[in-house]
């Protein structure tokens, strides 16, 4: 046999493409094993807090030391109650709307 | 557009997003598995096992990839090292039945394809030259990539291939060019 026809004919059979191996589940085990993401530092929740509570201080001295608080109890307690009631199941509802969509949202970003 | 691997390496260096390395992971599975099928002689719950290993250490080592070589040379590297770890664990895996193997040599071996011969005759072959071999011939690597995958001389390297190739001619004699 040729020495360079068996040549060429092993480097051929070589480089034929190796079969593909199907994924199978393979990715999805790593993916498993892999340590949780490492939290990056945020100070997002901390200014967040800081600023609340500057804007709270803020409100409480302009507002001669929350007077417009005491006001609005006082203008809660003289509406009727039907009236009352209403409003807080429709803040109930607002409420629980933005929570869902917060929650639905946060899903979509995990898959 | 499909990301390459050079934006996926750079997303879960800053976010340490598993999203792009599980992409990283689709892309390179199969060669991965295949060559570590090849370096454990068609073991596939331990090439699984190492191949597993193998991403787990590239995920943790993500930061010492500096982009010099190929993503997949640097995932062939860290997967021979997995092998050559559990090769010495596991002696048996590195001095496997020589003997037995130097025996079943035999060209006239009875295989229906000539594919299952070849990779018979590829497990056959011992360690340095398999591994030179399937890196250069069967996943393309340049003689200079398998050198830093295998960590020995670029000489070392092209001696094994040419002794490997030596050797799979003479046991595929039977089924060469005719």
């Amino acid at each position: 046999m040729d020495e360079q026809l068996q040549e060429d004919w092993l480097e051929a059979q070589l480089r034929q493409e190796t079969p593909y191996i199907d994924d199978d589940g393979f990715t999805a085990r790593v993916v498993q094993s892999l340590p949780a993401p490492a939290r990056r530092r945020s100070f997002r929740e901390t200014i967040l807090i800081c600023v609340t509570l500057l804007a709270s201080m803020v409100t409480y001295f302009v507002s001669d030391g929350g007077r417009f608080l005491i006001t609005a109890v006082y203008r809660l307690a003289s509406m009727p109650v039907l009236f009352v009631g209403l409003v807080a199941i429709c803040c109930a509802l607002v409420l629980s709307a933005v929570a869902a969509g917060a929650a639905l949202s946060n899903v979509r970003e995990q898959r | 557009m499909p990301l390459n691997d050079a934006d996926l390496v750079a997303r879960v260096l800053l976010d340490d997003d598993h999203h792009a390395f599980a992409e990283l992971v689709r892309n390179h599975q199969s060669a991965v598995r295949g060559l570590l099928r090849q370096l454990t002689r068609s073991d596939f719950a331990l090439a699984d096992d190492l191949a597993q290993e193998t991403f787990l250490r590239a995920y943790k080592n993500i930061r010492s990839f500096r982009g010099e070589a190929k993503f997949s040379t640097w995932l062939y590297r860290i997967a021979y090292n997995c092998f050559r770890e559990e090769a010495r664990k596991r002696k048996e895996l590195v001095g496997i039945d020589e003997a037995r193997l130097e025996a079943q040599q035999d060209p006239q071996t009875v295989d229906p394809a000539l594919k299952h011969d070849l990779m018979h005759a590829l497990q056959l072959l011992p360690l340095p030259e398999r591994s030179a071999i399937l890196l250069c011939c069967q996943n393309g690597l340049s003689h200079d990539e398998a050198a830093r995958v295998l960590d020995i001389p670029l000489g070392t390297v092209k001696t094994n291939v040419l002794r490997g190739r030596e050797k799979l001619k003479k046991t595929l004699a039977a089924w060469g060019p005719n």
